[in-house]
């Protein structure tokens, strides 16, 4: 016999399967909320911060370049986002590479050495680092930040292209070994493009990094070489009005793009998993 | 025991949305109380869906389930009582032996000396009892599978499922625990359904088999009757190894149907009747076939080695009836008859009853 | 081809040594940057908090604990220590709270969304937390979208105090920090598997014991792990407690900048950065005793494996 059966489920349980689902979208709108705020203040044409918005325009988008201290902010942001992304990777890639690929004693103490960074909260490496640079005096200068932020951007570096090395099988290597390859070009022709994607990641992480970095650039930043955060923070301590919600859009764009282009590569989720 | 009905599926069937076809199309069964019943098939034909629907873990689309005539198909996971084991095993990696196996009674609001005194003996007739304190963390894969079955045995459940219990050990571990397994049931006597995709598995711990293929049952029977007088080709071709040779019937023999089949001539074969002139498909199990040297005149079937392979204990040739006839698989013991080479001409023979005619679906 | 040749083998040297030369030169470039950017600063933190303060900002050279003295023995400091232990952990439990559903979900999930779901909610992550305060300054303010929405429908007649205290401060921070709370959670989640729920469900457990008795121990380590980093980068957050507090909120964090920048006291500075760190070390002695306390129960208490 056959018994067709429907909505077997009792409906108690369907009661609770409805809760816990309204449990969960409420709680993604929660975690959401200040980004979908953020985006639809930033087509409000008023010149305060009002909701809900009234009418739509990009003007609030115009006004971001028209704003000097955000196009000198991203001016500033951008130099030393990328001046500490290629001294990041001078600095973390050969370390990450000695820390997977060679035993020595003590390797295991600096691999902790070189991760400890991660440990200790911003806003006392931002003071630190204004003890050590202001008698030289290297704060509100471009060196400045870019020294400031290579501490923070270089353990993400080693941790990201350690974890592209680990995930390359060092056998493919010892095979172009057998097959006649030097050392060298073992590395440079196996090894090198396996990895080549979390070089990738690791470089645009320590640029993103280094353009989001706040705390740090607040103290080690003046008057003259403001980086986009910091301009960011001071003009929304004193005004709020829809501007400041179009540069967060597109801060928003840059990094999905700049992800997304990653993600293709490799998983970021990995590198930025108890940051 | 056994003979009366204990485990009853009537119609049983599971449809995913979306997905082609049905897991479960509708499938019969009945279990006999104390009995062990495998249900046989290759992977993805829907044998792990009928033990989740029997334990409850899966809602059928159609169909019921009667343990002793009561119908459970509503009855809920947690108050069915059956005993499962997971093909994981499924262990509980926070709590200790001891606490693994207490876990059902605990649920059951079973008094604390009761719990103590139920779960000792329950891991001493797994065998397990000096382990009660280990985690499971430190256990091997055969002890794990021993508190996996103390911890479903130990409430006393209607019946005891096993999902796939041997497929996680090495070969050696297997044979231990299949006896095991046997030796346990044999002294709980309780109603067993496990489930296996290993023919040898099933035909040895089995009291009954069902071998299953895409969503259906194919046979059921016991193991003599699946291997020796298998319904289906499938069946034939899925427990142990079998030539199948098509012809046509060509009217009975006495109890037997007389098949015409290519570079064998009129073979007399058992099994359900053919009508004349109908195609039959005749099945031969390899090892039931005798070679010898063939002798310039004799009649009979001829074929020609094609390969030999030594294997240890049996060689196994593939031969090539008549000049372009079929090739049949044979397999022979070693060390008792002369071997032959590949190319060497063979007369083929065999005992009436090997051969069996094997009922196309349909 | 000589056999000299044939006969090279590709096996590497195993045995441990001191940092080669190779080692030296590959790990080299990585040491300066870390020695000058961050371990030589930090040096500095130490030393600076040993020194005094002097009249109009100047800072007297000297090794002694009179600075930690001063703050120690001020009900000022103390008060601000409290509120940033507060924050902490008020932060810590709404944050656990609010993530726990999403990553229990997110990591026993079978739809095909999955991916987009778990990208959806670490999709924060990736912008800048200055931004989202600002949504959320939006959204809490007397003119915000909370205050205006029940405004209008009648429900509150004078605007509610979301901003400038602490409520807003707990409220943004939550929500900053949920993402690195379900991503440690997610990932600290491995041992919860769909087939230990059914098998104690199969052994006569309902709904609600199986999620007490089993997915809750299975998920407390996660738990933990997300717990320490939530704590952690709230006790040491900046740019929350700075915007939504709106000058009214003082924790540590705040105190070390105002202290750094506006009051130019730098030993000050540095002896509040010293507590903040000691402050640190004690949340993650507890969290590697806590740690300890639950592998036992997965690993035996000697811990070994067979």
């Amino acid at each position: 016999m056959t018994v067709r059966r429907t909505g077997r489920m009792p409906w108690a349980h369907r009661l609770g399967r409805a809760g816990w689902a309204a449990v969960l979208v409420a709680l993604y709108l929660f975690l959401l909320a200040p980004i979908l705020v953020v985006l639809v203040e930033s087509f409000d044409d008023a010149t305060y911060l009002r909701f809900p918005p009234q009418g739509f325009t990009f003007d609030a988008y115009g006004q971001v370049f028209a704003n000097e201290s955000f196009r000198l902010g991203i001016q500033v942001s951008g130099v030393t986002a990328a001046v500490t992304a290629l001294l990041a990777m001078i600095a973390g890639v050969p370390a990450a590479l000695a820390l997977t690929r060679l035993r020595f004693r003590g390797r295991s103490a600096i691999e902790a050495a070189f991760l400890s960074p991660l440990l200790v909260p911003h806003i006392v490496l931002g003071l630190a680092l204004l003890l050590i640079l202001a008698p030289i005096p290297l704060t509100d200068t471009y060196w400045g930040l870019i020294l400031a932020h290579l501490g923070v951007t270089v353990p993400y570096v080693v941790r990201t292209v350690s974890a592209a090395l680990m995930s390359a099988d060092p056998r493919a290597e010892e095979a172009a070994r057998t097959l006649g390859a030097s050392g060298f070009t073992a590395f440079r022709r196996i090894t090198l493009p396996a990895i080549r994607s979390g070089l990738l990641s690791g470089g645009v992480i320590a640029f993103l990094l280094s353009f989001d970095e706040t705390v740090i650039s607040l103290f080690v930043s003046g008057q003259n070489t403001v980086p986009l955060p910091v301009a960011v923070l001071q003009y929304v301590e004193y005004r709020s009005d829809p501007s400041i919600a179009s540069l967060s859009v597109l801060l928003v764009l840059l990094s999905v793009v700049v992800v997304v282009l990653v993600e293709r590569g490799l998983g970021l989720r990995r590198s930025l998993r108890s940051g | 025991m056994g003979d009366t009905p204990h485990l009853v599926l009537s119609g049983l069937a599971k449809t995913y949305p979306g997905a082609d076809g049905a897991a479960v199309r509708g499938i019969d069964l009945t279990v006999e109380r104390g009995r062990i019943l495998a249900v046989l098939g290759p992977s993805g034909c829907g044998k792990s869906t009928t033990l989740r629907l029997i334990a409850g873990l899966v809602a059928p689309t159609a169909g019921r389930i009667e343990v002793d005539g009561r119908d459970l198909t509503d009855v809920p996971v947690h108050r069915r009582d059956m005993g499962v084991v997971f093909q994981s095993y499924a262990l509980f990696p926070h709590l200790d032996v001891a606490r693994n196996v207490a876990f059902g009674l605990e649920m059951r609001a079973v008094g604390k000396a009761e719990v103590k005194r139920r779960v000792g003996e329950a891991l001493e007739l797994v065998r397990l009892g000096h382990l009660a304190g280990r985690r499971i963390a430190q256990l091997s894969g055969g002890q794990q599978q021993r508190v996996a079955l103390a911890r479903a045995l130990v409430v006393e459940p209607s019946v005891l499922l096993l999902d796939e219990p041997l497929s996680n050990l090495d070969a050696r571990l297997r044979s231990t625990m299949q006896d095991e397994i046997g030796r346990i049931q044999r002294e709980t006597g309780i109603t067993t359904v496990f489930v296996t995709h290993d023919q040898q598995e099933a035909l040895s711990m089995a009291d009954s088999v069902a071998v299953m293929n895409e969503g259906r049952i194919e046979q059921t029977g016991t193991p003599q009757d699946i291997y020796e007088r298998p319904a289906r080709p499938f069946v034939a071709r899925f427990v142990g190894r079998a030539n199948m040779v098509e012809g046509t019937s060509r009217g009975r023999d006495g109890e037997r149907t007389l098949v015409e089949l290519p570079g064998l001539g009129k073979v007399p074969a058992a099994g359900d009747p053919v009508e004349t002139g109908r195609p039959a498909t005749v099945m031969l199990r390899p090892h039931r076939i005798a070679l010898a040297a063939a002798a310039p005149e004799s009649g009979g079937a001829r074929g020609t080695v094609l390969s030999a392979a030594y294997a240890g204990e049996t060689v196994a040739y593939r031969v090539r009836l008549g000049d372009d006839g079929p090739v049949l698989d044979v397999e022979r013991p070693t060390g008792s008859e002369a071997s032959h080479g590949p190319g060497a001409e063979v007369a083929l023979s065999w005992d009436p009853e090997a051969p069996r005619l094997v009922a196309d679906p349909s | 081809m000589t056999a000299e040749a044939v006969a090279a083998p590709a096996v590497r040297p195993v045995r441990p040594r001191g940092p080669g030369r190779h080692a030296l030169a590959l790990l080299a470039p990585g040491i300066v940057a870390l020695l000058l950017t961050y371990a030589m600063p930090l040096v500095w933190v130490l030393r600076m908090s040993l020194n005094e303060s002097g009249e109009g900002g100047l800072i007297r050279q000297t090794v002694s604990f009179a600075t930690f003295a001063e703050v120690l023995s001020s009900a000022h400091w103390w008060n601000v220590i409290g509120q940033t232990v507060e924050l902490g952990v008020l932060v810590t439990v709404c944050t656990l709270v609010v993530s726990y559903p999403l990553a229990l979900f997110l990591a026993r999930t079978t739809s095909r969304w999955r991916g987009l779901l778990v990208a959806l909610a670490v999709t924060p992550l990736l912008i800048s937390s200055v931004a989202r305060t600002f949504g959320w300054m939006a959204i809490l303010g007397n003119q915000g979208l909370v205050n205006k929405t029940l405004g209008e429908l009648g429900i509150i007649s004078e605007p509610l105090q979301l901003a400038n205290n602490l409520t807003g401060v707990v409220i943004a921070s939550t929500e900053i920090y949920m993402p690195f709370a379900i991503l440690a959670m997610i990932s600290g989640f491995g041992r919860l598997d769909p087939e230990l729920e059914h098998a104690a469900a199969s052994l006569g457990a309902p709904r609600r014991t199986v999620f007490r008795r089993v997915v809750l121990p299975l998920t407390l380590p996660g738990v933990l792990t997300a717990a320490l980093m939530v704590f952690v980068l709230s006790l040491s957050g900046y740019v929350t407690p700075r915007l939504i507090g709106g000058g009214r909120v003082f924790v540590l964090a705040t105190e070390i900048y105002d202290q750094a920048t506006t009051a130019l006291d730098w030993p000050v500075a540095a002896v509040l950065s010293v507590l903040l760190l000691a402050l640190f070390g004690v949340v993650i002695a507890v969290y590697l005793r806590a740690q300890k306390v639950l592998e036992a129960r997965f690993t035996g208490p000697q811990g070994a494996r067979s």
